[in-house]
């Protein structure tokens, strides 16, 4: 127990917190829209992930020829940059999700089988994405030339708050709201959480299923890319197994918030990333995973549905 | 569809007694010899190149198998989404390693603490977590999962990364030698419990627990309303499932005769869950199947090196997209959503 | 009884029969070529440190094979996944094969000591590029794999007090944080570390465990930057030291970073970026290959593996060193598993650049301890100072 970090250091804290909640809130998208419409664990999310990363890296490094030893951008060049990789991982992220709904899912879902099936095959797209980079790139890392300066925006005595912090926490804030208002206001919105409301339903009033899903794929994919993005413009890393324990983390945000509701998965990934960061600064880093599932635990006693979730309809296995 | 499993049980419908005896008997005479297969140029495709084959006869193949039909329980008959079934394993191996280094009980005495500790966890996480519905269900047990293990890591007394060394292996029973260099024993004390499982399984199933899960499996709240206490019996197949995973786990153990935390990942969690899901859910035979293919191919393909999970990979998604249901699905009567009017149908699972 | 089982019966009789005749005596060891083993952990999660260190074994026996000798090597993979469960599958097959006379690795200890008891039945060789547990050598322990595990690189107790005096070289009134990745090799280091800061009474300020593939290391920081430390010990492998290096310099902590032989890396430079990377200390047993090898070596390596470069790579060179000491015994003629045992055990071998000598003690350890270096970032390239 060391609580004098958490007074020393509680800024830092809080703000990395956020930021790594952001990152957890854009990932878990790919998996609640997914359940919300397929009841459905995307398993291969953290893959998604993963090949995102490395959109991200291989545009800034072999399209624009960018290395360790290239300065910061600034100005348009930095925008332009910056944007370029982020178009790509979200491209990228977006379209692996659609054909990995095509070669995993669609099939399936057209026999009508179990969930499981599904699961399982995703878990197989899962190990043949994630091995496939793994001989691609010889298993070793990649790191991202930094774009972005890294300078202080605000200080609170020696802690400074980073700007690329204060990046991922507006970018995501401003793409998961136009996320939120799109499926709350548009037409494919709507057809979205008709289909995640009643399947059949949807079916008999006209809505393309098959469309519909690829859509929310496109979307929770390049939600799952543009963290990618975000997530190489802070820590400027990647390898062919980075997707596992982040996926996993932004999963269980997005059960904590309930799963398979939008705002869910945003008070979801913000409480785990604050969650993550305190109780590795006062327990230790090591009791961080133990601690999380121990709350998650505690919360889906109280609230079977999550903390913001609606009651999902009974599933079966 | 052909369903293999479908017409099995045809053709085992029009046998008579002494037929099936003779064909169960056969089946087990020749499993039991498995161990031989190596060692003929008959049958030494089924070798294994560089791993020892008989070494792979007992893990994966025997332990998948024997887990796989543990966790057939929960996820096959009563439909629980379990994810971190590797817990239960962990549990009955370090109860062994523990016991075993530090008491002077042997490995046939540890066996039924194993198993009692791995039931009494499953309780214990059971109690609180079952009232939960799906997917929900899931995340709690894969946290179970990684929580056993990292405080596996974190903890002085199971030797933390380093895990625990030299743990015993059993003493001989009926001759039967177990050491490392004879995994033959190993092999049949894997098989004899399988058997064992197989038999509980079916005798389950057609009984008032088999059709209680099949009840829950098929519509909860139903089940409910016919006056089914859910809880209970929810609980008893999280806990036989438990020790089913527990009793693996001792011998698992004393095979290695050493555990480290990272033999229980959440991977082996998923692979089991594979295992079974693969072979086709709710049917023993298919899981019997589905875990000997997915431990055994790795293994049988190491001459591929660098690409063999990929092909790994490949097969799962292949497969199931050309069998939804598994190998061996489960039979069609089970599927249908109706609770079937036939109270005390076939045996067969 | 019917017809029909009587037939069944007759069948399972005769098929029995015909098993029985055909028994195959065993593939006999081919005559010019003798195999060497590599056993590692070459897919899943820990495929890196196995794939990495493949490529040693591979430019060694590449080199070896160029010269047209009488006997040649090859050199087949074993993957052990670095899970003791694994490879309690996999080194009986390797012990049961004829063919194979030697193992390079196993590379974990964990996959090592499982792996023991087979090896030992068969009078198998190992020489481990990378299994630094301590035990592993100690013949009082349960686990010891006395008289066939050999290793040539340093063992944890050597390299722990190491890897603290080269971190507080030169540094006024250091403060110690210490932080370990979970595996064994990293507590194992790391445990080695914090016993000989206590013996010496350095002033320790902290200390954390941090899984590896973490990406996220800003808590680890705040914590480092509330004890003010100066000084930041990482035992654990480049990606996540390179993290935590970069995590440390962009939150405005600058104090000495250091890491043991996992760290020693040129990528921790690409992966930490320039900035992080400068003045980053490190210790090892072994230089780096890409900083070590010759021009020839250097070719070998490009024609065995198709890489340009070992840089990104861990472990290359102990690798190369282990299977080289195999190889020096096959130019003796020695090509049998009992020649091999008897010729490493009490042969004199040498290191990559050919002067260092690797000669093993009884309980397979390098004589003298493997000399551990010291080794810095200067202006972006890991400059080597000599022992520490």
């Amino acid at each position: 127990m060391n609580f004098s970090v958490v007074v020393s250091q509680f800024w830092p804290l809080l703000i990395n917190g956020l930021a790594l909640g952001f990152i957890y809130v854009l990932i878990s998208l790919g998996y609640t829209m997914v359940y919300g419409v397929l009841r459905l664990i995307n398993f291969a999310n953290s893959e998604i992930f993963m090949v995102g990363t490395f959109a991200t890296v291989i545009v800034s490094r072999n399209f624009f020829g960018f290395n360790q030893d290239t300065d910061p951008l600034s100005g348009f060049k930095l925008f332009f940059a910056m944007g370029a990789c982020l178009v790509a991982s979200m491209l990228v992220s977006g379209v692996t999700a659609v054909i990995v709904e095509l070669v995993a899912y669609r099939r399936l879902r057209a026999k009508g089988t179990n969930r499981l099936a599904s699961l399982i095959s995703a878990i197989g797209v899962s190990i043949i994405l994630q091995e496939g980079v793994r001989i691609l790139t010889h298993s070793v890392p990649m790191s991202n030339p930094r774009l972005l300066r890294k300078f202080s925006v605000v200080t609170f005595g020696d802690v400074g708050i980073r700007v690329d912090t204060l990046l991922v926490i507006v970018f995501a804030a401003v793409l998961f709201f136009s996320v939120d208002r799109f499926v709350n206001k548009t037409l494919l919105g709507k057809a979205i959480r008709a289909v995640s409301m009643s399947e059949e339903t949807s079916k008999l009033m006209g809505i393309n299923l098959n469309r519909v899903i690829s859509a929310t794929f496109l979307i929770g994919g390049s939600m799952t890319g543009a963290a990618a993005f975000l997530y190489e413009t802070v820590y400027e890393n990647t390898k062919y197994n980075v997707g596992f324990s982040i996926g996993l983390a932004a999963f269980t945000a997005a059960v904590l918030g309930g799963i398979g509701n939008l705002r869910g998965a945003f008070y979801g990934g913000l409480s785990l990333g604050l969650l993550e960061q305190f109780a590795a600064a006062i327990l230790g880093t090591q009791w961080k995973a133990v601690t999380v599932f121990l709350v998650l635990v505690m919360v889906l006693l109280f609230k079977p549905n999550g903390l913001f979730g609606e009651a999902v309809q009974q599933t079966r296995v | 569809m052909i369903n293999i499993r479908d017409k099995g049980a045809e053709l085992w419908e029009t046998w008579n007694r002494p037929k099936r005896i003779t064909f169960v008997l056969v089946l087990i005479g020749l499993v039991g010899l498995l161990p031989y297969a190596g060692d003929f140029s008959f049958t030494s495709i089924l070798n294994t190149p560089i791993s020892s084959y008989q070494a792979v006869l007992v893990y994966p193949v025997g332990m998948f198998v024997l887990m796989a039909l543990g966790l057939n329980i929960v996820v096959g008959k009563s439909g629980l989404l379990d994810l971190g079934y590797v817990a239960f394993f962990a549990i009955g191996a370090y109860t062994a390693a523990i016991l075993g280094t530090k008491t002077h009980l042997n490995i046939w005495e540890i066996l039924p603490i194993g198993m009692g500790l791995a039931m009494i966890s499953g309780v214990l996480l059971g109690l609180p977590t079952l009232r939960l519905r799906g997917d929900y269900l899931a995340i709690v047990t894969l946290g179970f999962g990684e929580i056993v293990r990292i405080v596996a890591v974190n903890n002085r007394s199971t030797g933390g990364p380093n895990g625990i060394a030299n743990v015993p292996n059993p003493p001989s029973i009926f001759g039967v030698r177990f050491a490392l260099d004879n995994m033959k024993g190993f092999f049949w004390i894997i098989f004899v419990m399988i058997l064992l499982v197989i038999w509980m399984v079916r005798r389950l199933s057609i009984r008032r627990p088999g059709r209680a899960w099949e009840a829950i499996r098929q519509d909860e709240d139903v089940a409910m309303l016919m006056g089914v206490p859910i809880l209970r019996y929810k609980i008893w197949s999280f806990s036989i499932g438990a020790a089913i995973g527990g009793a693996a786990g001792v011998i698992f153990a004393s095979k290695s005769m050493y555990v480290a935390p990272d033999m229980f990942t959440f991977n082996t969690s998923v692979l089991i869950l594979s295992c079974v899901v693969f072979g086709g859910m709710g049917n023993i035979w298919g899981v019997v199947l589905g875990g000997t293919i997915l431990a055994y191919l790795p293994e049988r393909i190491r001459f591929i090196n660098n690409a063999r999970q990929l092909v790994f990979g490949l097969a799962l998604v292949v497969i199931m997209n050309v069998r939804p249901d598994g190998l061996l699905p489960r039979k069609k009567r089970e599927k249908i959503t109706k609770v079937s009017a036939k109270p005390e149908g076939d045996s067969n699972v | 009884m019917n017809k029909n089982s009587k037939r069944v019966l007759g069948a399972v009789a005769a098929v029995t029969l015909v098993l029985g005749t055909v028994a195959v005596t065993s593939a006999q060891a081919a005559t010019k070529t003798v195999t060497l083993v590599y056993q590692g952990p070459l897919t899943g999660t820990d495929a890196q440190t196995g794939q990495d260190e493949f490529l040693g074994a591979q430019t060694a026996v590449q080199m070896y094979n160029d010269t047209n000798p009488a006997v040649k090597v090859k050199l087949i993979q074993a993957d052990d996944q670095g899970d003791g469960a694994v490879a309690g599958t996999v080194a009986p097959g390797i012990a049961a094969n004829k063919a194979v006379i030697g193992v390079v690795g196993p590379a974990y200890s964990g996959a090592s000591i499982a792996s023991f008891p087979s090896y030992k039945a068969t009078r198998l060789t190992m020489v481990s590029p990378s299994a630094t547990r301590v035990t592993l050598t100690d013949t009082k322990s349960p686990d010891n794999g006395y008289p066939f595990f050999h290793r040539v690189v340093g063992n944890d107790a050597l390299q722990g007090p190491a890897v603290v005096r080269w971190s507080i070289d030169g540094v006024d009134s250091p403060k110690v944080y210490v932080i370990d990745d979970q595996t064994p090799y990293g507590t194992g280091l790391a445990q080695a570390a914090v016993a000989y800061i206590k013996l010496k009474k350095i002033n320790q300020v902290g200390s954390d465990s941090v899984v590896q593939k973490t990406s996220d290391y800003s808590a680890t920081v705040s914590k480092i930057k509330a004890s003010k430390a100066n000084v930041v010990i990482y035992t654990g492998y480049y990606p996540d030291g390179g993290a935590l290096a970069k995590s440390l310099n962009d939150n405005g902590w600058n104090g000495v970073f250091a890491g043991g032989d996992g760290v020693l890396n040129d990528a921790f430079i690409d992966v930490a970026g320039k900035a992080a990377a400068e003045g980053a200390k490190f210790t090892a047993p072994a230089v780096p290959f890409e900083t070590a090898a010759s021009a020839a070596q250097q070719a070998a390596f490009t024609k065995a593996t198709g890489l340009k470069t070992a840089a990104g790579h861990v472990y290359v060179t102990e690798t190369f060193n282990a299977t080289n000491v195999f190889i020096s015994c096959i130019k003796l003629g020695k090509v049998t598993r009992a020649g091999i045992q008897s010729c490493v055990a009490t042969g004199t071998f040498f290191a990559l650049d050919g002067k260092t000598i690797l000669k093993f003690t009884r309980q397979g350890e390098v004589v003298g301890g493997a000399p551990v270096g010291g080794f810095q970032v200067v202006k972006g390239i890991i400059k080597y100072f000599g022992a520490v």
